[in-house]
């Protein structure tokens, strides 16, 4: 149906072609017969001139694609030049010129695409935004015929999105081969299906993300056994959901900072990123009593409340047993709170100093409550040392300890 | 009289093809160089004419080394693919070796008897055994032997002066240039300039009767009378030496090999490395030196009497480094370029027709009835079973040395590489393997991808690689510091040379991989781990090359097999005749000097009892040294070298029979702790070096301090341990320390985290990525950056974020200015930056500047080299401002940050703590990165500390910082207009992403230390997880 359609518009075309081209009085000269000079690409274009006399000049013609020769053909004492398809398949302005000795004779026309729409060429970026008024997605469509020709300007373009129940559409209009709209981004999060629409011809789906905006201001909480610095249980430490400004929740692995300043003054640090907009941290319980604060940050954009945690102590006294020569050392047994035996792994020191400046440290982690240390001869030379022993913040000292 | 085809060589021939035929498929495809030759003959086998190959060190010219063996493989390839070509181009050489010995001895003894025993020992030769075996060098296999077989036509041309000869001579030696050129070059003179002397000593023989009567005026006077012809032949092979390859001569010229040199066993001092003593000198002598007396009794008679002068001289060049003798002869720049084992192979190849004759004589002559005279016909017997028994059970050694002492790794399947490399477009990046071996070439051959390493180490182009005595990067943790060092400047900027992927097969490599910025991808079916590093741009379509005029190419690729074809013609038909016997015809001149074997000397004979019965008290020495050194228990000093020995090498049962019987655990037990100890010291190091010190010694105890040094990937760890050591039934047992005994409060854990999947393409297809499919680069800010002077030394440091809301892998890269606007140097962030950042998390970095290290001065290379120090570049103008930019890619590996800083103790020159991993993966390496500010809270520096333990779950580990010393560091630059993200400004993206960002937020949560220069430090931490679960 489609075909004779053409069929008969290009017979309609061949019939009214005039003459543009100025008629000269040299009987040799030619003239052209044409009228139209507004053609639709895919027709079949034939520019007709008067039969001169003599030589049959060539005619010249050129688009944006490249230049060719055409030789006529004569028909009804007409001299026909046929366009060859990979030229009037093209859209876009066409100069012509007969190659001739006698007449100087050129002109112009234009093809236009073809009214209907092949296929859509559609690109968004970028394919996710911020939530807020601020950050915009660009959708640019690229309509062609089906001949590869982009539609003419000002054919009609409907971007359409989507986003939670309202659809929008909106209309733009093609220029310079291509159509855009941009999409402003929206206060919630999620996602936003976008398509277009020319002439009748849907384009396929495309997806642009609306992510949350940055984290505002939140709160932190802790969750723990027990308060006694055993340093064997774990505190956990979380924060509020963390949320924008628009009360989006914040995109899940968001990284947040918990400092931990001690009594000491030493600033501590445990990380934790976020699921649901909830950020979670452990931490070993110190061996010494301590009084934590902490407080939580989302690097230049947002930060918690300041919370105090106090440990108790676990260990409220110890005993230690030299013996071999006073070169094995025993500590123990620790006990916590309840007199049971401190779970393994007690971080225990011990300083040998000799005339106050320290010969060794000696590093001892409890098993079965007990720690023991064996000063070695390579290390601690036969002498008399001060020995003092650290457990869970607690301190013994023995002066004048004779080892052999 | 029709003569008979000789039985002993056809013997030789069909046990010769027999035996190497057989073995050869399980020797050849894992010696050192026959999948080089391999990879050559590919080359040819696509590019017949093209010399140009840009496979290896971004391009290289093959005209670097002679063609002739790469193209007759290639051109075999074509029948049967290459590795049909690699075996039967080495079958051809046993064949022409063969054959060739046969030659040589006959020319020698003009005695074909002896002769043929020449060629069957030349089938079990250890140094040809080794040659073709261990060390797959064809192309001088082939070499050696053509020179054998061009050997009497020269003698027939000298003695003769008949065209013909000088005609088959010199194309045989067209034919050994052309397969290898060392060969024929020292041919000359330690096989052809002896051979000279041979003819003159014939040439005056003739003229006075008897050898004895030869004086030194006759053999001037028949010298001159053959001056002519010497020097015509001379002259003629010289012009055949350089002609027939001469664009090789021309590629030399043009590229000298102006590259350190890299250390080879054969110039080391044997009696020190005593492996290389017996690789590169008792296995190819072998049973040889049990008749040296005899080999050089007969080479320094009158008539061989140059041989003698020759063979010495090879005997000592080919002792290495043992003598100063070598370096002296050869020169520094020869001894260190040459190697030195090809003079011993030489060496042994000269003295096989000598050691036929004795073999001869042995079994069937003067020699036999010599000995079954003096001591009887059973002693007789005796000595040449052990004869025999020897010299067959150093071959069957040499051959299996691959298998005692493996050479490369085990073979790898190459299938499920290529196939990666061609699926998805993967050889539009350069690659690179680790811990492949020489099995690289077999890959590179395989597939169409470019790497930057490459397997010859002559045509190494590259400064990074030329400055360092490295032959590979694909094996540089066998060199040491040097070798890391080279590799840690292509893994810290890869997209100098478009490398993307880093075929690892070796996890020793794991750790700096990961701290240079690189993430896994995927495990190939063959246990081959896939790394790969985001932010590299494809290799362009067109690449630079050096050209070469086209008349050397057509040479290059015609004259190679023009000589082969030429010397078939001339000398096919005498090969036939002389073989196989098959016409009658004149009986060549050297077999008028047929030896006679009456009368063996007797003072021989003893000599070499008595040299014989040395060497055996020699080797009996040599076995109780062994086994005193190698005795575990026999001291405290033996037992502590064998504990460590043990460790590094992760012998755990033999450590475990090394520990005090008394106090030790079960082997079930010890082999559980052992499992459990994770980190860069336990996994990734490799013992460099052991100094025990016994400090105290009883009967029944000892105490010993133990420093050693152990080399990381990451950096070389010093370590000083003090242990008892108890002796028990006589034997010395080590002490060993307790395990943390620190238990978790849970049994069982759970931890949520986000996890990524990155589709890549959406759709199955090989088309290129549809760009809805190409993720946005997560946006980062620069937070700040500074150019600052440390020392000598410059550096960029500052802070970045990743303020979107996908984690990145982060690329920073910097370059420097001066006033004027003149780029000077460029470098990426390497250790201090954690490299992947998850949304909002921020991250310190520095990035310094490398030059290409030593590239100065390349005679100081400090013997104690730390792979992470660096040589920064020597900046001639001074640096004034940067520029940096910052790229985002999207990464879902590596993204562990479950860990806290759990306890902080800060004195005035240390900081020590301990770090705690409260998550499900175990960390093999933590890493600190330490911030130092000054009073404003200005960034100034940043400094590491890789962490020698790794922590496990819900496990904490204590560290020990030292603060830097007092250094001073000028700010020289802190304006941050030329900071890029993306490609984009950094200021206007930021501004974008983060309107109202607070600045200096967590500013007062900085650590303040008592320090003259600094006033705060700020701690982050990395963490390598070697084995995600």
């Amino acid at each position: 149906m489609k075909a004779k359609f053409i069929h008969i518009t290009l017979i309609c075309h061949l019939l009214s072609i005039t003459a543009i081209a100025q008629i000269g009085l040299n009987p040799n000269a030619i003239t052209i017969l044409n009228t139209k000079n507004d053609f639709t690409a895919g027709d079949t274009i034939a520019l007709r001139f008067t039969l001169p006399k003599g030589t049959k000049p060539n005619l010249y013609c050129t688009n944006s694609y490249g230049s060719t020769l055409i030789s006529p053909s004569i028909k009804n004492q007409t001299l026909v030049y046929t366009l060859p398809k990979h030229i009037s398949n093209k859209s876009g302005s066409i100069y012509w010129k007969l190659i001739s000795h006698e007449t100087s004779l050129s002109g112009q026309f234009n093809i236009r695409s073809k009214p209907n729409v092949a296929s859509i060429e559609t690109y968004i970026g970028p394919p996710s935004v911020q939530a807020g008024q601020n950050d915009y997605t660009m959708a640019v469509v690229i309509p062609t015929d089906t001949l590869d020709n982009p539609l003419n300007t000002n054919t009609k373009v409907t971007v359409k999105h989507q986003f939670l129940d309202t659809v929008v559409n909106a209309t733009v209009i093609n220029n310079n081969i291509i159509a855009y709209s941009n999409i402003t981004s929206k206060q919630k999060s999620g996602r936003i299906l976008i398509s277009s629409e020319v002439l009748g011809k849907n384009s396929k789906e495309f997806t642009v993300d609306v992510l949350p905006s940055l984290p505002t201001n939140f709160t932190i909480g802790y969750n723990q056994n027990h308060s006694y610095a055993d340093g064997n249980q774990i505190t956990t430490f979380f924060t509020s959901t963390l949320k924008d400004r628009y009360g989006n929740t914040v995109i899940d692995g968001t990284y947040v900072t918990f400092f931990v300043r001690n009594k000491a003054g030493a600033v501590l640090k445990t990380f934790g990123t976020t699921i649901n907009g909830v950020a979670k941290s452990e931490m070993l319980h110190p061996s010494n009593p301590e009084s934590w604060t902490v407080k939580a940050f989302v690097n230049g954009m947002a930060e918690s409340n300041t919370i105090t945690l106090n440990y108790k102590e676990a260990i409220k006294t110890f005993n230690v047993h030299f013996s071999k020569n006073n070169r094995t050392i025993t500590v123990g047994p620790l006990k916590s709170f309840m007199k049971q035996l401190i779970p393994d792994g007690l971080q225990v020191v011990a300083f040998v100093y000799k005339h106050n400046t320290l010969v060794h440290k000696y590093n001892g982690a409890s098993k079965q409550g007990l720690v023991t240390f064996n000063l070695k001869k390579d290390l601690i030379k036969n002498d008399t040392y001060n020995i003092k022993i650290q457990v869970a913040g607690l301190e013994k000292t023995f002066n004048a300890k004779i080892l052999w | 009289m029709k003569k008979k085809s000789n039985k002993y060589l056809i013997t030789a021939l069909l046990i010769g093809l027999a035996f190497h035929g057989a073995s050869i498929f399980f020797t050849l495809e894992t010696t050192y160089d026959a999948l080089i030759h391999l990879f050559f003959a590919d080359h040819y086998s696509h590019n017949w004419f093209e010399p140009w190959n840009y496979k290896w060190y971004t391009g290289f010219s093959v005209m670097s080394y002679p063609p002739l063996v790469h193209q007759v493989i290639a051109g075999l390839s074509l029948i049967g693919g290459l590795k049909f070509g690699l075996f039967a181009t080495a079958l051809l050489g046993v064949i022409l070796f063969i054959t060739g010995v046969y030659r040589f001895s006959l020319l020698l003894s003009g005695n074909k008897v002896t002769a043929g025993y020449a060629s069957i020992l030349a089938v079990f030769s250890s140094s040809f055994v080794e040659t073709l075996h261990v060390f797959g060098q064809l192309p001088s296999i082939i070499g050696i032997s053509v020179l054998m077989h061009a050997l009497p036509e020269v003698y027939l041309w000298l003695k003769t002066g008949k065209y013909r000869y000088l005609f088959t001579g010199l194309s045989l030696i067209s034919v050994t240039v052309t397969s290898h050129h060392v060969t024929p070059i020292f041919g000359m003179v330690f096989f052809i300039f002896p051979l000279i002397g041979m003819v003159i000593m014939d040439v005056s023989k003739e003229t006075v009767g008897t050898i004895k009567a030869v004086t030194f005026k006759l053999f001037v006077v028949s010298f001159f009378k053959l001056f002519k012809r010497i020097v015509s032949f001379g002259a003629l092979s010289l012009i055949i030496i350089i002609g027939c390859i001469l664009p090789y001569w021309i590629n030399s010229k043009n590229n000298p090999i102006t590259q350190v040199p890299i250390p080879h066993g054969s110039r080391d001092n044997f009696l020190e490395i005593t492996s290389s003593g017996l690789v590169f000198f008792l296995i190819p002598w072998g049973c040889l030196l049990i008749i040296l007396p005899y080999i050089l009794y007969r080479y320094y008679s009158k008539r061989y009497l140059f041989f003698g002068l020759s063979i010495s001289l090879l005997f000592v060049l080919g002792t290495g480094g043992t003598t100063p003798i070598p370096k002296i002869i050869l020169g520094e720049t020869a001894f260190n370029i040459l190697t030195l084992d090809r003079f011993t192979l030489w060496a042994s190849i000269m003295s096989l027709p000598i050691f036929g004759e004795f073999a001869y004589r042995f079994v069937e002559a003067d020699l036999k009835q010599l000995i079954q005279h003096k001591f009887g016909a059973i002693y007789h017997g005796i000595i040449g079973a052990i004869i025999v028994g020897l010299f067959l059970f150093i071959t069957v050694f040499t051959m299996s040395l691959g298998y005692f002492r493996p050479s490369q790794p085990q073979k790898i399947k190459m299938r499920p590489i290529v196939n990666f490399l061609n699926q998805d477009q993967h050889d539009q990046w350069r690659y690179l393997t680790l811990g492949f071996g020489d099995q690289m070439a077999w890959l590179s051959a395989q597939t169409n991808a470019l790497t930057v390493d490459g397997n010859y180490h002559s045509a190494r182009r590259l400064p990074e690689l030329t400055t360092r005595p490295v032959e590979r990067l694909e094996n540089s943790k066998f060199k040491g510091v040097e070798g890391i060092g080279s590799l840690q400047q292509f893994l810290t900027v890869p997209e100098k040379y478009n490398l993307k992927y880093i075929f690892s097969n070796d996890k020793f490599y794991d750790p700096i991989l990961y701290f240079c910025g690189w993430q896994r991808l995927q495990q190939l079916e063959n246990g081959i781990n896939v790394w790969e590093r985001l932010n590299i741009p494809p290799i362009s379509t067109v690449l630079p090359k050096d050209n070469v005029a086209k008349w050397q190419k057509i040479l290059w690729g015609t004259l190679p097999f023009l000589t082969i074809i030429i010397a078939f013609i001339l000398n096919i038909q005498l090969m036939w005749l002389r073989t196989l016997k098959t016409k009658l015809r004149t009986v060549p001149e050297y077999l008028k000097f047929r030896n006679n074997y009456a009368s063996f000397s007797s003072v021989v004979l003893k000599t070499t009892h008595i040299w014989a019965l040395l060497l055996a008290i020699l080797f009996v020495y040599g076995l109780y040294k062994v086994y005193l050194k190698n005795n575990d228990h026999i001291s405290p000093k033996n037992t502590v070298l064998a504990y460590y020995n043990a460790l590094d090498f992760k012998a755990f049962k033999k450590a475990h029979s090394l520990i005090n019987p008394k106090k030790k655990s079960s082997i079930a037990q010890y082999m559980l702790e052992i499992s459990v100890s994770d980190g860069l010291l336990s996994s990734y190091a490799k013992l460099n070096a052991i100094k025990t010190t016994i400090n105290f010694k009883n009967d029944s105890l000892a105490t010993a301090k133990v420093v050693t040094n152990w080399i990381t990937p990451l950096e070389s760890i010093d370590k000083t341990d003090y242990k008892t050591l108890v002796k028990q039934n006589n034997k010395w047992y080590i002490n060993i320390d307790d395990l943390n005994s620190y238990l978790p409060p849970d049994q069982l854990y759970s931890s949520n985290v986000t996890t990524y999947f990155n589709q890549g393409r959406r759709r199955i297809t090989t088309e290129q990525t549809h760009h809805e499919d190409v993720l946005k680069q997560p946006v980062l800010e620069i937070l700040s950056a500074k150019l600052v002077k440390f020392k000598t030394h410059y550096a960029i440091v500052g802070e970045v974020q990743n303020i979107d809301n996908v984690p990145a892998d982060v690329v920073l890269k910097g370059t420097l200015y001066n006033n004027n606007n003149k780029a000077l140097a460029t470098y990426n962030a390497k250790y201090h930056l954690k490299h992947k950042l998850m949304p909002k998390e921020t991250s310190s970095f520095k990035i310094n500047f490398e030059g290409i290290a030593w590239s100065k001065t390349k005679d100081s290379i400090p013997k104690t080299f730390n792979p992470d120090e660096f040589t920064p570049v020597e900046f001639e103008e001074q640096p004034t401002k940067f520029n940096l930019q910052a790229a985002g890619n999207v990464s879902n590996s590596d993204l562990y940050k479950s860990f806290a800083i759990n306890e902080l103790n800060v004195s005035s020159n240390t900081i020590s703590g301990s770090l705690f991993n409260s998550g499900t993966e175990e960390i093999t390496i933590p890493q600190l990165l330490v911030s130092y500010y000054n009073l404003d809270k200005t960034l100034l520096w940043v400094d590491h500390l890789f962490l020698k333990d790794g922590i496990r779950q819900q496990r904490k580990k204590s560290f020990d910082y030292t603060i830097l010393e007092n250094e001073k560091i000028t700010v020289i630059n802190d304006d941050m207009s030329n900071c890029y993200v993306n490609g984009l400004p950094n200021k206007d993206i930021a501004l974008k992403v983060i309107p109202n960002r607070i600045i200096n937020h967590t500013q007062h949560q900085l650590q303040k230390i008592n320090h003259p220069e600094y006033e705060f430090i700020k701690i982050e931490i990395n963490a390598y997880i070697g084995n995600p679960k």
